[in-house]
């Protein structure tokens, strides 16, 4: 084959090895832009991926729905339907298996867990469930959060900003006491 | 030019076994021909460095730099991959040599890989580290073709390997059975097919002889969904492809340490059926029914198929017409385990002599070809069968410590008995 030809296939190469990531970026990008702001109670814990760095796990509050529909697949994928309590944070209003035309709430897409039939709660996983953070902070991240406060003797309220359109969610950030977990990490390590 | 040769050069030309003109002549010829093949040396160095370079920025990247604001991230995410790609395009254009291909082109893999990681840490995507790995490998797969490079080659078989076992073994909700690992590999089989025909000889043959059917192996475990006594076959039948690849005409004549496959196939096989041979293997599936509509069965019936075709292959190319039994080992196999529904304690026994057979069998090839790592290999697996028996049999203590002794006086009396036929065969000589 001649040096044209194998540079334009790899031009075809480069094409589709700058198009993966920035489509990425583009559908990320997109629902922060237009999305619907939510916010999830959560609780961090810290594991890390070999490529990808230090990130915090992000155990939610909501990862359990009851409901008597006992014939759940695990991994079967689930139309999560949500709106906000009084206190302003994310609760599940409904799920399905398929996109409901009456229910006017935001949904996003997860994947089915076990099925407990005792108490008849489904479990759901919640696919924003990663937090990146600087590997310094990541453990003191899931540390800081778990700790009882002096003043009050209870956890920190703790949750994560989700920016949720047509099915699509992006966590944008976890908020702890009001404050980025980045920021709320360094001023308890110069505390301590 | 090797000291070594140069050396040899001069001590014939002073035993007057070549002329001095002989001599340059010889001189001559190495030296072109080391002017005309690429320093492999700094290729491979080229290679490592890539390597390290491209593992260390997924590493400094992996830091996840809170300081920088996420456009800036963006950037870095791009910035390697950009470079690399002007690079390998440079390596591509001006055809440069295959240091810089190789290198460019192993600094290019890590920046795809890099890119892709920093773009999901920047905006917290989620997803399965397999699909990220696989997303990776098919981004990359031109690249051996249009570089013709080994190291991407075998980086692309390493990560096929990496993402069918986090697919299969470790995937962390529900098993899947990777299917697009065979993809993977198919897709690499014409660059390994042009290395046979152009490169037969090369050192690089060797290793793709070693790295292919250890790959296959270790991943053939996670196409095992649930019936894991089909996966006992299942391996039994791979390692009689390998085997049998191993003995064709192409490799059979090839040194041991570049034929991986015969290798690989025959201490897999024996593997296998030592892991047989115990009793309790057999009994506890006595009762269960052969399940035909299975993906094992089916998986089981392709190698199978596969196998049987490569032997008959290599039959009708054999001028002798021989086969040895190691190549029939897979047939016996899957014809006992399929009867172990309709006679228990029947594999057994047949297992055991079968493995009898193939030490003597072994130390039989060792013999004639005069291979000391054969023959031994061969007394091994009897050692290993009577060691085995020794769990499971109620003979006496005596008489396994006798067993013992004999293999034992075998070892030396037939090693020494080949030491001497070796030695006589050199002063006939």
């Amino acid at each position: 084959m001649k040096t044209i030809h194998l540079f334009i296939i790899f031009l075809i190469v480069v094409v589709a090895q700058l198009f993966i990531p920035t489509q990425m970026i583009l559908n990320q990008e997109s629902v922060l832009k237009y999305g619907t702001i939510y916010k999830f109670k959560t609780q961090p814990m810290d594991p890390s991926d070999p490529f990808k760095g230090k990130y915090i796990n992000l155990n939610y509050e909501i990862d359990t729905f009851k409901t008597p529909d006992s014939s759940w697949q695990r991994n079967e994928t689930i139309y999560v339907y949500i709106e906000t309590d009084s206190l302003g944070y994310s609760k599940i209003d409904q799920i399905s298996r398929t996109i409901l035309d009456d229910n006017k709430n935001d949904y996003f897409l997860a994947k089915a867990g076990w099925y407990s039939k005792f108490d008849h709660k489904l479990n759901i996983k919640i696919p924003f469930n990663r937090f990146y953070m600087e590997e310094t902070k990541a453990y003191d991240a899931e540390v800081v959060t778990n700790r009882p406060q002096n003043t009050t003797d209870s956890l920190l309220t703790t949750y994560a900003l989700v920016y949720v359109k047509e099915g699509e969610a992006v966590l944008n950030d976890v908020l702890v006491d009001g404050m980025s977990i980045k920021d709320f990490v360094e001023r308890e390590s110069e505390k301590h | 030019m090797n000291s070594k040769i140069r050396n040899d050069i001069k001590e014939l030309v002073l035993e007057q076994v070549i002329s001095q003109e002989t001599a340059s002549k010889i001189e001559t010829y190495y030296e072109s021909k080391e002017n005309d093949s690429p320093n492999k040396l700094f290729t491979v160095f080229a290679v490592l460095g890539s390597i390290l370079v491209g593992l260390g920025i997924i590493l400094i990247l992996a830091h996840n730099w809170d300081h920088f604001s996420r456009s800036i991230k963006t950037f870095f995410a791009f910035l390697p991959l950009v470079i690399a790609q002007v690079v390998v395009g440079y390596s591509i254009l001006k055809n440069k040599s295959a240091t810089w291909k190789e290198s460019s082109g192993v600094f290019l893999f890590f920046a795809v890989g890099s890119s892709m990681a920093l773009v999901s840490q920047i905006y917290n995507i989620p997803g399965e580290l397999s699909s990220y790995l696989l997303t990776w490998v098919l981004l990359c797969l031109p690249l051996v073709y249009l570089l013709k490079s080994n190291a991407l080659a075998i980086l692309h078989i390493a990560f096929s390997t990496y993402y069918a076992c986090e697919y299969g073994y470790f995937y962390n909700s529900v098993m899947g059975t990777p299917w697009l690992f065979v993809l993977l590999i198919v897709s690499i089989l014409p660059y390994y097919f042009t290395l046979l025909k152009i490169k037969a000889s090369s050192n690089i043959v060797s290793i793709f002889n070693w790295l292919l059917p250890l790959c296959v192996i270790i991943v053939l475990g996670a196409f095992v969904d649930d019936n894991e006594f089909l996966g006992f076959l299942m391996y039994v039948v791979l390692f009689g492809v390998f085997y049998n690849l191993g003995m064709l005409p192409y490799f059979k004549n090839e040194k041991l340490r570049r034929n991986g496959y015969l290798v690989l196939g025959s201490l897999g096989t024996i593997f296998m059926l030592i892991l047989t041979s115990f009793k309790w293997f057999w009994q506890d599936r006595f009762n269960d029914a052969v399940p035909f509509n299975s993906q094992e069965f089916y998986i089981s019936a392709v190698l199978f198929l596969s196998a049987l075709g490569i032997l008959t292959y290599g039959y009708l190319k054999n001028q002798h017409k021989k086969v040895n039994l190691f190549q029939l080992v897979f047939i016996i196999f899957s014809i006992l385990f399929f009867l172990n529904s309709i006679i228990n304690a029947f594999p057994v026994i047949i297992i055991n002599l079968l493995i009898l057979v193939l030490g003597v069998v072994a130390i039989k090839i060792g013999a004639s070809k005069l291979h000391f790592g054969v023959l031994n290999y061969g007394l091994l697996i009897i050692s290993l069968l009577i060691v085995c028996r020794f769990f499971d049999t109620n003979m006496s203590f005596v008489v396994r410590g006798l067993l013992f002794v004999v293999v034992g006086v075998g070892f030396f009396f037939v090693n020494y008995l080949m030491l001497k036929k070796q030695k006589s065969i050199k002063s006939f000589k």
